[in-house]
């Protein structure tokens, strides 16, 4: 193995676009973001120093732009065949560095996807919100605003609840939306976003599809206020706060499309959340990787390198062999996501590939948290040194068992594909 | 929570005399009305509020004498009869702050071992109870064997790399290491404990003021946890001690790694502890899937008993460790070497066992538990460092290779 690019990934999957991207990426990542994330946990109120790598990034070298189409000033990556993919390399690339900062690009997407992917395409909203990130050289962020207090899993649960615990409404005022309600925890929020897209319900208590709504709320509308920041266990980059939305009224075109339509449009984001999620953590562990492989190349048990004794070996073997599956399996689940539009492929919203999706995730995830701890306590007293950064994944990276419903969803949506199951 | 954690996590509490109960009495309500019953306080100014609830603690409450011996005006907790006292202890303590639990934990080290390692040379047992009756703080930092660098050959502890050298020259030594990587609190120790290797290369100790000439620290180590304590890498350029203040004796480097191995067991315990009334509580009013309880869900209620199962294990574990530590007065191999070995396997154990269960209970508090307000995180972060500083460098290989050495009688290992 020549370095952690050797990890393994189907190469019939990679999409036109990875290698010369993936290097410019990669180039900016290693000036902008690498050398700096050490900082970044002190920096998790101010982003003082975060913020120029997001505008450098985001701005400058456009990612921002990516899912717009060219007319609107974008890449057009949402009318391409490899949207999953290539979101899988740049979030594996930004993973790589600091999930924090992937996740914070990442969901800026999130809530454009619901109107920028086939079929569920609104050509009025994304003319509305391409101008907001296509004409500027300072990163602008986006939410997807969907956890509440009472709990965020049963809102990602649309299969079971069908939208039914969710409390943010959305009243139709004429040709407004008034919408009322509390929101926390959405990545970018905390003071980031400037946008944000809101699962709502126009009916509390009701379990029909019809009744869901998610509807667009740009950050400065009347009545929308932000709190600070949390203080988290690690994910610096990412900014998290609380949003109330009182008597909040935007044009009542800004639901995305409309009863029905935007459950199943939301829907969609769940295999795109996990499937970046997957990439988070595939990137982490591959630089977990290189300094593991550092610290047991030049220090010592019984006087040779950590590598050469066969326990130890063996322990470094096994998680080397986890990254390569866990990236198999990560691109596999991206390509899932493409396949959608063909013929043997299924929708993002079938119970079939959501499952199988989770499933993924929820394997790389416990790797991923399993092998960090386990590379920290190879490094020994050095495990909890942010010098060596890979106490500083440690930390980012428990959460993203965590999000999108947490690992137990996960394991029931898997269940109830591929057992029936009917109540869980 | 329903019922209190005596009832629940069962502990062996054979020879706990009313003194003992007293004191952990004492330190069970230090813990709740000055740190866990003013958590939001605690975190918010945490530098102050940890030196001076520590000091409560240390000065007023006297523990700082815990492990000085009676007849020099301590607790005398410093017995391998006392170790189970002591880790009952230090388990109240990890409940409310990892941080304070490792300062206690070296302090106690320290003079479980000089006191039984420097007999006839009460000197240095004087001194140093003198110094630990004044009324000022102290923090004894210990800095045992560490993973060696490639193509620098050093004296061996049981395969771990011995960093630091010690040589005795008539009534002084002199010792010498260049970044050393102290378990905890190298930037705030006046004394360091330091595993050397002798003229001949066979593992010792020895006692070094911070103060002496010739001691160099770097800058803070930033670390995942144990946040009061800040630590730094230690060089020493021929420091001189007096010589009473080396112990050269390997037994002494075994029966400190089997104390820490306890006494960071216990301290860990504690946080695991005080996890579970989090989760506890946590689990008793969050309702999920749109309108049950989540300890009412089956899932959870098994990723609940597997938090508790791990915790209650770890306790059972540690105190059947503590039982046994005054084995290590036998001669043979059943004495010290049995004890360190035990030591290291159920200390690793332990240790894994509540990182699992707070990694687990995590699961199930979603963003709260990451968010740190809730200090589930903390006691994550905190038992995730000591965890990987007990461990020394190659995650379990080195006590795996310990318990075979001791079982199999591998001698090539
Ligand atoms: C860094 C970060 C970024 C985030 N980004 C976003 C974002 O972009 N947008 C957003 O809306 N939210 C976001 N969140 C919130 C996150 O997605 C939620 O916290 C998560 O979905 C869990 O919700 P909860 O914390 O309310 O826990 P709850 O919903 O109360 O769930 C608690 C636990 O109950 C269990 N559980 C839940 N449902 C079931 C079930 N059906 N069966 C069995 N067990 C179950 C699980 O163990 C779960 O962890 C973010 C949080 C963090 C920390």
């Amino acid at each position: 193995m020549n370095g952690f690019d050797d990890f393994s990934r189907p190469m019939e999957y990679i999409s036109p676009l990875d290698r010369h991207f993936r290097s410019v990426l990669r180039r900016y990542i290693e000036q902008e973001v690498m050398p700096f994330r050490r900082q970044y946990d002190e920096d998790w109120k101010d982003h003082a120093i975060i913020e120029p790598a997001f505008d450098k990034l985001m701005g400058e070298l456009g990612l921002q732009k990516a899912l717009f189409p060219p007319e609107h000033g974008g890449w057009g990556i949402t009318r391409s065949d490899y949207i999953f993919r290539f979101a899988y390399m740049l979030c594996e690339e930004l993973g790589r560095a600091d999930t924090g900062m992937a996740v914070a690009l990442a969901v800026t997407f999130w809530p454009l996807l619901v109107i920028l992917v086939e079929p569920f395409v609104n050509e009025r909203l994304i003319a509305e919100f391409a101008p907001m990130f296509c004409n500027t050289k300072k990163a602008v962020f986006a939410a997807n605003a969907m956890t509440e207090p009472q709990g965020g899993s049963d809102i990602e649960n649309m299969g079971l609840l069908r939208g039914r615990t969710i409390r943010t409404t959305a009243r139709l005022e004429g040709d407004q939306w008034v919408i009322n309600g509390h929101k926390l925890w959405p990545t970018n929020s905390g003071g980031a976003a400037s946008l944000f897209g809101v699962p709502c319900t126009t009916r509390p208590g009701s379990d029909d599809l019809n009744d869901f709504a998610f509807i667009y709320v740009p950050a400065g509308a009347e009545g929308v206020t932000q709190g600070g920041p949390y203080e988290k266990a690690g994910m610096a980059a990412d900014k998290n706060g609380d949003i109330f939305f009182d008597h909040v009224r935007v044009p009542a075109w800004y639901r995305a499309h409309g009863p029905g339509s935007d459950a199943e449009a939301f829907y969609q984001l769940i295999p795109f959340g996990q499937v970046a999620s997957s990439a988070f953590l595939t990137g982490a562990m591959m630089n977990m990787y290189e300094r593991l492989n550092e610290f047991v190349s030049s220090r010592t048990y019984r006087n040779r390198p950590l590598k050469e004794n066969d326990a130890v070996a063996a322990i470094i073997g096994r998680i080397a062999g986890d990254i390569d599956i866990c990236r198999i399996l990560g691109h596999e689940a991206a390509m899932m996501g493409d396949r959608r539009n063909k013929p043997y492929g299924l929708p993002l919203t079938s119970e079939e590939l959501v499952g199988k999706i989770r499933n993924i995730k929820d394997f790389i995830s416990d790797r991923a948290v399993e092998n960090f701890g386990k590379a920290m306590d190879v490094l020994g007293l050095y495990g909890p040194d942010r010098d060596w950064d890979i106490e500083k994944h440690w930390r980012d990276i428990k959460i993203i068992q965590l999000w999108m419903g947490g690992k137990q969803l996960c394991q029931m949506e898997s269940a109830r594909y591929f057992f029936n199951c009917e109540t869980v | 929570m329903i019922g209190n954690l005596e009832g629940l996590f069962l502990m062996p509490e054979k020879g706990i005399d009313e003194e003992t109960q007293g004191v952990v009495t004492l330190v069970r309500r230090w813990a709740d009305k000055e740190v866990i019953g003013d958590r939001l306080e605690y975190r918010r100014n945490y530098p102050s509020r940890f030196d001076e609830k520590r000091k409560t603690l240390f000065l007023a409450m006297g523990l700082q004498r815990l492990a000085v011996p009676e007849e020099h005006g301590g607790f005398g907790w410093h017995t391998p009869g006392r170790m189970r006292h002591v880790l009952r202890v230090l388990t109240e303590i990890g409940r409310a702050d990892c941080s304070t639990g490792v300062l206690l934990a070296m302090n106690c080290a320290l003079f479980t071992v000089v006191t039984r390692f420097c007999d006839g040379r009460n000197g240095l047992t004087d001194s140093l109870a003198s110094s630990y009756l004044e009324d000022e703080m102290k923090t004894a930092s210990c800095i045992l064997t560490g993973p060696g660098h490639a193509g620098r050959e050093t004296p061996l502890f049981k395969g771990r790399s011995i960093l630091a050298r010690a040589a005795a020259a008539g009534e002084s030594a002199t010792v010498s290491g260049e970044d050393l990587r102290p378990l905890a609190a190298g930037l705030a120790a006046d004394r360091f404990l330091i595993v050397c290797a002798d003229s001949d290369g066979s593992p010792c100790l020895a006692l070094v003021p911070v103060d002496a000439p010739g001691i160099a620290r770097s800058e803070r180590v930033k670390a995942a946890g144990l946040d009061a304590l800040a630590n730094a890498d230690i060089s020493l350029d021929a420091v001189t001690i007096p010589k009473d203040h080396l112990i050269l004796d390997q037994d002494a480097v075994s029966y400190l790694s089997a104390c820490l191995n306890l006494m960071l067991g216990g301290v860990s315990l504690g946080a695991g502890l005080n996890f579970f009334e989090i989760v506890s509580d946590w689990s008793d009013s969050r309702v999920i899937k749109g309108g049950t309880v989540l300890k009412e869900n089956p899932l959870c209620a098994s990723v609940l008993a597997d938090t508790a199962e791990e915790i209650a294990c770890a306790g059972f574990l540690l105190h059947d460790l503590a039982g046994i530590m005054p084995l290590t007065d036998h001669p043979g191999p059943s004495g010290m070497e049995a004890v360190y070995t035990y030591s290291a396997m159920i200390g690793a154990k332990a240790q894994q066992g509540i990182m699992r269960a707070i990694n687990r209970g995590l699961e199930l508090m979603g963003s709260a538990g990451y968010a740190r307000e809730w200090h589930a995180e903390k006691h994550w972060r905190d038992v995730k460092t000591i965890q990987s500083i007990m461990c020394g460098t190659g995650a379990e290989a080195p006590v795996k290779m310990d318990i075979a050495r001791f079982f199999y009688n591998c001698s090539e290992i």
